[in-house]
């Protein structure tokens, strides 16, 4: 059935386009908003994100807000999806479009754009890219563009004032990490870069489904010890007995094309002698949500889909980094890296450069669990998909059987980087799976779900 | 037509590169006919990428080489064939290099030095080559003259043709054994990924370590190892001095080393071993160490030492750069990994006869010259004061932050990983750093004026390896340099003075030109002071001469020589304008360096161990910039307290210790024998509290002392209990403490006094900041004694009167009642009259004073019968700047409107304020910046009032600093004015002061204490104070040559107190061991 709508769609769109060469401009032709055009502007914010350089949190934030924004639009104007309104707490009640001239896709779309733009940096790029759709839009159909984009807009300022009381401001001035070197058990910075601890108060963020960030506080991690029979220093040594297997199959092993894909991080530092430069990729987060577009694509998901879908795992995305930095900063674990550079080899590096925050529990690893949960919830258990995210960035395409197997590849990823122990990506993994469980069962924003 | 336009053309060409500055001339390549360019090509497989120091430049050495008595050059190339000019005089040079068989063989040469290797008469050429990465091969090649213009390369009979990475060569005669030994220097190309552990260092590394080459007779023995030279993996040698730094006759070594490892500090020990001492002779060094020279720069005597980096100057280029660590960073480096202090910019290193070295560059003027390499200190106006010419430039800046965020990832990144080639086209979106040369005039203070504008010609040339040498033998010094991609330049000296004297020192047998040599040079007990070693600067050495000039004409007194093997020869009046010529003597007698070192003025003699002295400060773990990240300084370490008085009431001077947060207080016990240590256990179940200042005395009139003591730490805030100040008395044997209701400031000071003449002590308690709001002003007061119970003054109103760091009860208007001076961090020094108790704020004290005082002392300076003030203030050491019409600014403000105030310090520079913190801090805190600014270029250069909107900027308080010397209030009648102190108690901030008759000439001397660590590195660390006494006619004696040497320490309390009816200095130091000195009589 849907499938058939949007061939009519396509159908319709040629004839449109074909009635606008002929006719020339008429300045009132429809303005067909479809999936693809979300997709477009999913993706030029997080080319934006990319290089204005996000770290993973700040990033989950920056996806999760847009996509609400134009979620809600879509909510308030159909009878098939629920607004998270009296879902959320504190989230603001959108009206309904009340001009008949409205295109909720347009506004929708529009909305997206506008809130992404007040998140990210480079807010030129972002105003570019909107004003060359406005006036493609503007030469379409004035009237319908104009009464859209003032819904649009009406719409995005409701969720940029919500977002303000979010406590991100506050914790910009928050303490800085404060590094004790002297007990070895506690996370420190790590090369190259040394870089401070990133977002130690990302646990004051507002959730938007957990009651807290310490709802799912995932079981303890070995407790920390340096004797040699103690469970800690077995995960210890087993960093860096897979480092050296690897070491031994070479660069072409199955673990280092594991790794690598689900690297994701934003800012790799790059020293040659007194040349530096950084290597950039997307988030976990991102990379979810990029399959999250792969899922829609493969099922053909219509516009208002693709937004809820978008915005529910940018939604679990969001409260599993919540729920994984209160952690990480109570546990506040150090990383392989230190332990085995003070204790075991002082020349070991990681495949992967260990990112700037402590080691319990995997990022990776929550927001994958909780990401996958919320998927298979929207596309089905045994969704298999071929993985092209990373391929801007030279990474080649990986075909899963299923969103949690995706998941899993991605937590154990953290072990075979040589960044995690593997407690981090076992409990993080089931930390995930808890939040994507809440996320999915308390948000009920499908009629027939 | 055509003719007039190309006319024009050449004009408008000419016109715009000026050749000549008012010392300097640029000389055509045409009319020097030298043409030598030191051009590298750049390709996929050699370029910055792959080898770091593919910009370091080629070599260049200066000497006679064919013995007629004027100076030849050589040049080596990294890539192309070196080149060797004969002089023909005039400054006119004749290109020999193809007959003269020196062109090298080696892919990549590098430094290059002449030395007489085989005292045959004849000066050699020694050039280092970097073999062994890049496909580089060859050898370090040694070029035998055969005494007819032409040489023969001869390094493998020597056992010289090391195939290393090397950078450098310096040559001395570390055994006195009269031949020349090498010391070359080589250069790593260890991974920065990681710092690694310091014990890298000791390993031994065949590429990468330095050697120590002993001169076995025409043949040279690698005797690195015994001789304790480092030869580790990661020593990125780029600069190397001989000197006898220390002047027990041995000449000694410094290595100045890139990136994170430190420099290294050999000090000969006189048996054929060095010993590697840099940590306990210098507080901090340059980071990035480039080239690097020696020279006496204030007439002491003693070898002073520069120590290059690459700090810009340029206010754009400055804030698009990288810049220092970050705090923490720099805290694991040192602490965990045991590295070194070490800053982002050059550094002046005075030479103390005694004690660690100090470190001036700030204060001198020259700390900010961009990426150098070559520092060559000499006379170049011959006025009688040492210059510096630094030479200067990078073909493309790698630290350029733009470029290591955005560009560099979208250009550069996919091909490294698909091919790990580069692209060259992405290096070339890397800004370039051609910046001009540096030149300062040396002055009589340790100031430098820099001259760059006016004495050199102003050029874009990317210059490295520089010489200097008396081409056209009329007196001065000229200079050459090697430049990259460009032809070298040659530099001629256009001072027309007769106020030089240049001096050649000769000797028969073995080192001829007497490498190694002394020389002191008197004229009006004005003395300069020379070592002989030409290797100076930067992969270069220079003419074997040793140059002086003076500021008076005529004639100098004496000289005196101490040759290479410490024989002492002395000259008497000589006549200035002339070459002189010096042969060695026979029989002359052996220099005792002991003279040089005077042990017997010794006023202050360590007791701290034999009186059991135990107290050891231990600063807690807070980090005030991790709370509020724009902070300029920290508040949390001015502690611990110190009180003195008699604890237990048996007539001797007990000692009260307040420690930090945690950590426990102390008392220490005065009996026959010492001090010992009495836990009060009731003291310190309160040892949460941070105690920062306190006073013993007897407030309840009970006959024995109660303690006060005000708390702080800047870390607890709000209404915390740990902040209450409290009272502490003794009754029935138990210990008291009543926390005073109220007072929850963080104290900087508490001091006594009868104000309200009842015959009880009451209190004033100074506040410094308020916790996680700095910049907003706190609470004072003044606390009345009611029959042992403290009340808060309400007659007295010190709310929000500053930042308060010190005050002192005194009678000024000797009514007999106590008034009291106030001071602060910016603000002006406060006076309060005191009539009938309540205090009046006087208008004697000029109110252009805002400083960031430290310490106040009551002392008549001048000897007139009234009471001065001396005042501890900043110093003049620091990257700050302050002035009454320019003042130092600090905006606060809530910036963001987040609920959390800010604070934004900004230094006047060229007419505008720029904030002294870079954009990753100003924006980790305003994130909005990072909206208004995409990049960090479009940041740089930015100043206040463009970075804010006036709006902002208007409803922000500004706080301002006019001064930052140290100084006292002169009493005039008991109006005050402001009289800075010497040099050298500028250069750090005062923390306190004592006076007191230490050298028993009847009249009180005042011994200042200084230091602070509690900075960020951008500002570096204030370590090299080594204290000093002011003496009763002003001349100021730095402690050290008395026994006392207190650099390195930051220093909180100076106290005299009596034991054993001997006068005993106390030193109480902030996370540091106190000490107790006898002043000896």
């Amino acid at each position: 059935m849907r499938v058939l709508n949007i061939k009519q769609t396509v159908r319709s769109f040629f004839s449109l386009v074909l009635v606008i060469i002929i006719s020339g401009c008429s300045n009132n032709e429809p303005i067909n908003i479809v999936a693809s055009d979300y997709h477009e502007g999913v993706d030029k914010l997080t080319e934006i994100m990319v290089h204005d350089i996000f770290s993973p949190p700040v990033a989950s934030r920056i996806y999760a807000y847009p996509n609400i924004a134009a979620y809600e639009i879509i909510a308030a104007n159909s009878d098939e999806f629920k607004s998270l309104n009296g879902q959320i707490d504190g989230m603001p009640q959108i009206s309904p479009a009340s001009n008949e001239n409205i295109n909720i896709e347009l506004a929708a779309l529009i909305a997206y754009m506008d809130v992404g733009r007040t998140l990210i940096f480079s807010e030129e790029k972002m105003k570019t890219y909107r004003d060359e759709k406005y006036e493609a839009w503007k030469k379409l159909n004035k009237k319908v563009f104009d009464a859209s984009l003032e819904y649009g807009m009406a719409v995005s300022n409701q969720i940029i004032d919500w977002k303000e009381g979010d406590m991100y401001n506050e914790t910009r001035t928050m303490p800085k990490f404060t590094i004790n070197t002297d007990d070895q058990s506690r996370w420190q910075p790590t090369p190259p870069a040394y870089m401070d601890g990133i977002e130690p108060a990302w646990n004051k963020i507002r959730p938007f489904v957990l009651d807290s960030a310490a709802q799912f506080i995932p079981v303890q991690h070995p407790e920390f010890s340096m004797e040699k029979e103690s469970d800690f220093y077995k995960e210890l040594e087993e960093v860096y007995q897979v480092s050296k297997e690897i070491d031994f199959k070479g660069d072409e092993s199955e673990e280092i094309a594991i790794a690598q894909f689900w690297d994701c991080n934003p800012y790799v530092s790059v020293t040659r002698g007194h040349l530096m430069f950084a290597t950039k990729k997307i988030t976990p987060g991102a990379h979810w949500i990029g399959i999250t577009k792969i899922a829609c694509e493969k099922s053909d998901f219509d516009f208002e889909n693709t937004v809820y879908a978008n915005t529910k795992t940018s939604i679990a995305i969001f409260d599993a980094f919540i729920s994984c930095w209160d952690e990480k900063y109570r546990s506040n674990l150090v990383r392989p890296e230190t332990l085995i550079n003070n204790y075991i080899d002082d020349q070991w590096e990681p495949v992967l450069q260990t990112p700037p925050f402590p080691e319990y529990p995997s990022g990776h690893s929550v927001v994958s669990g909780a990401a996958s949960i919320v998927l298979t919830q929207i596309f089905g258990d045994g969704f298999s998909f071929d993985d092209d995210t990373e391929q801007p960035y030279g990474l080649p395409v990986r075909s899963f059987t299923s969103f949690k197997a995706a998941a899993e590849e991605a937590a154990i990823s953290r072990l075979y980087g040589g960044i995690h122990y593997m407690a981090a990506v076992e409990n993080g993994i089931n930390q995930g799976y808890n939040v994507g469980e809440l996320v999915s069962n308390s948000l009920i924003m499908k009629s027939d779900n | 037509m055509r003719v007039n336009f190309i006319l024009i053309f050449v004009l408008l060409v000419f016109s715009c590169s000026k050749k000549e500055g008012d010392v300097f001339r640029s000389l055509e390549p045409t009319k020097t006919n030298i043409s030598f360019s030191n051009d590298i090509v750049e390709s996929d497989k050699l370029n910055i990428l792959d080898y770091l120091y593919f910009y370091n430049g080629g070599g260049v050495a200066v000497g006679d080489i064919n013995n007629d008595g004027l100076p030849d050059v050589f040049f080596s190339a990294n890539q192309k064939s070196n080149k060797l000019y004969l002089n023909s005089g005039e400054l006119k040079f004749e290109d020999i290099s193809d007959s003269a068989g020196i062109t090298g063989k080696s892919s990549w040469n590098t430094g290059a030095i002449m030395v007489d290797i085989n005292n045959d008469g004849w000066l050699d050429i020694y050039v280092n080559a970097v073999v062994g990465i890049n496909g580089f091969d060859g050898h370090n090649e040694l070029f035998i003259n055969n005494q007819d213009n032409t040489f023969t390369e001869s390094a493998k009979a020597y056992n010289l043709d090391l195939d290393t990475y090397s950078s450098s060569t310096a040559f001395l005669d570390y055994d006195l054994d009269g031949d020349l030994d090498l010391f070359i220097l080589n250069h790593a190309v260890h991974t920065q990924n990681s710092f690694g552990n310091v014990s890298l260092r000791y390993e031994r590394n065949y590429e990468s370590g330095d050697r120590l080459m002993r001169n076995d007779g025409n043949v040279f023995t690698d005797v690195s190892e015994e001789a304790g030279i480092y030869g580790g993996p990661n020593a990125y040698g780029l600069g190397v001095a001989v000197s006898d730094f220390n002047k027990d006759g041995y000449p000694d070594i410094y290595v100045g080393n890139d990136f994170h490892e430190d420099d290294y500090y050999y000090l000969n020990q006189g048996d054929g071993t060095f010993k590697e001492s840099l940590k306990s002779y210098f507080g901090h060094i340059s980071r990035f160490s480039m080239g690097n020279d020696v020279a006496d720069i204030n007439h002491d005597g003693w070898p002073d030492l520069i120590s290059l980096d690459m700090l810009p100057e340029d206010e754009k280029t400055l804030k698009s750069s990288e810049g220092d660590d970050n705090i923490q960073t720099l805290q694991m480096r040192t602490r965990q990994y045991g590295y070194h202090y070490q800053y982002t910019r050059n550094m002046l290193f005075l030479n103390q006869e005694r004690g660690p070295f100090m470190e001036t560059a700030l204060l001198s003027g020259i700390a900010a010259t961009d990426w150098s390499w070559s520092a060559l200190i000499q006379d170049y106006n011959q006025d009688g004061e040492q210059d510096i010419f630094i030479s200067n430039g990078i073909p493309k800046r790698p630290n350029d932050i733009d470029f290591i965020r955005f560009v560099s990832s979208d250009k550069i990144q996919n091909k490294i990983n698909d091919t790990r080639l580069v692209d060259q086209k992405a290096l070339e979106l890397m800004p370039t750093g051609n910046v001009g040369n540096y030149i300062f005039q040396g002055t009589s203070s340790l100031k430098f004026i820099d001259q760059s504008e006016k004495w050199i010609p102003r050029d874009t040339l990317v210059s490295g390896a520089t010489a200097y040498a008396d081409f056209d033998a009329d007196g001065d010094l000229d200079l050459v340099i090697n430049n990259l991609n460009s032809e070298a330049s040659v530099l001629e000296n256009l001072t027309n003075s007769t106020n030089y004297l240049t001096i050649q020192l000769e000797q028969n047998g073995s080192n001829r030109h007497a490498i190694g040599a002394k020389v002191y040079v008197y004229q009006n007990d004005n003395l300069q002071y020379k070592e002989l070693y030409t290797v100076r600067g930067f992969q270069a050495s220079s003419e074997p001469i040793l140059h002086f000039a003076f500021s008076q004409s005529g004639q100098v007194d004496s000289i005196r020589v101490i040759w290479p093997d410490n024989k002492v020869q002395n000259i008497g009046q000589t006549k200035l304008g002339q070459k002189l010529v010096i042969e060695k003597k026979e029989g002359l007698r052996t220099y005792d360096f002991r003279k040089d070192s005077d042990e017997t003025n010794q006023l202050f003699v360590d007791r701290t161990d034999s009186l059991n002295f135990d107290y050891t400060h231990e600063e807690d773990r807070y980090i005030d910039f991790n709370r509020q990240k724009l902070m300029p300084f920290q508040a949390g370490d001015r502690g611990p307290a110190l009180a003195t008085g008699d604890w237990n009431g048996d007539g001797q001077t007990d000692i009260f210790l307040g420690g930090s947060k945690f950590k426990k207080s102390q008392l220490l016990i005065q009996n026959d024998t010492g001090f010992e240590v009495v836990e009060t256990p009731s003291i310190n179940k309160d040892s949460i509290t941070e105690i920062v200042s306190a006073t013993m005395h007897d407030f309840n009139n009970d006959q024995s002392s109660d303690l006060f003591v005000a708390t702080g730490g800047a870390d607890f805030f709000g209404q915390s209990q740990p902040l209450l100040d409290a009272l502490i008395t003794r009754e029935n044997d138990s210990v008291i403490i009543r926390k005073i209701p109220g007072l929850y400031d963080n104290a900087s000071v508490v001091r006594a006094s009868d104000i309200d003449n009842d015959n009880d002590l009451d209190l004033f308690i100074g506040n410094h900041i308020v916790t996680n709001d700095y910049g907003n002003l706190p609470n004072s007061y003044i606390l009345i004694n009611e029959a042992g119970n403290f009340k808060i003054s309400t007659e007295n109103d010190f709310q929000g009167i500053g930042m308060i760091t010190d005050a002192v009860f005194v009678d000024i208007d000797t009514d007999n009642d106590e008034d009291i001076l106030i001071v602060g961090e910016w603000m002006a020094p406060k006076l309060y009259i005191n009539s009938n108790g309540v205090f009046e704020l006087s208008e004697a004290i000029p109110d252009n004073l805002n400083g960031l005082w430290q310490s106040v002392y009551p002392f008549d300076m001048d000897a007139d019968g009234d009471l001065d003030f001396l005042l501890g203030n900043w110093g003049l050491n620091s990257k700050l700047v302050a002035s009454d019409s320019n003042p130092l600014r600090m905006y606060y403000s809530d910036f963001d409107n987040n609920g959390q105030t800010e604070t934004i310090v900004a230094y006047f520079k060229n007419g505008q304020y720029f904030p002294s913190n870079n954009f990753d801090e100003l924006s980790s805190q305003l994130v909005h910046l990072k909206k208004k600014y995409n990049t960090y270029s479009e940041f740089a250069g930015q100043d206040v009032s463009q970075i804010f909107d006036k709006e902002t900027l208007d409803k922000s308080k500004i706080l301002e600093v006019h001064k930052l010397e140290s100084g006292f209030l002169k009493n005039e009648n008991g109006r005050f004015i402001f009289e800075p102190f010497d040099q050298y108690l500028q250069m750090s901030p005062l923390l306190d002061f004592v006076s007191f008759d230490f050298n028993n000439d009847g009249l009180e001397e005042v011994l200042a204490g200084g230091n602070y660590f509690g900075v960020t590195p951008y500002h570096g660390r204030f370590d090299s104070f080594p204290g000093a006494l002011i003496n009763s006619n002003g001349d100021v004696t730095l402690t050290p040559s008395l026994g006392l040497d207190l650099s390195n320490k930051s220093v909180r309390h100076l106290k005299i107190i009596t034991f054993a009816d001997k006068p005993h200095l106390i030193v109480v130091n902030n996370n540091d061991k106190a000490r107790v000195f006898e002043i000896k009589k």
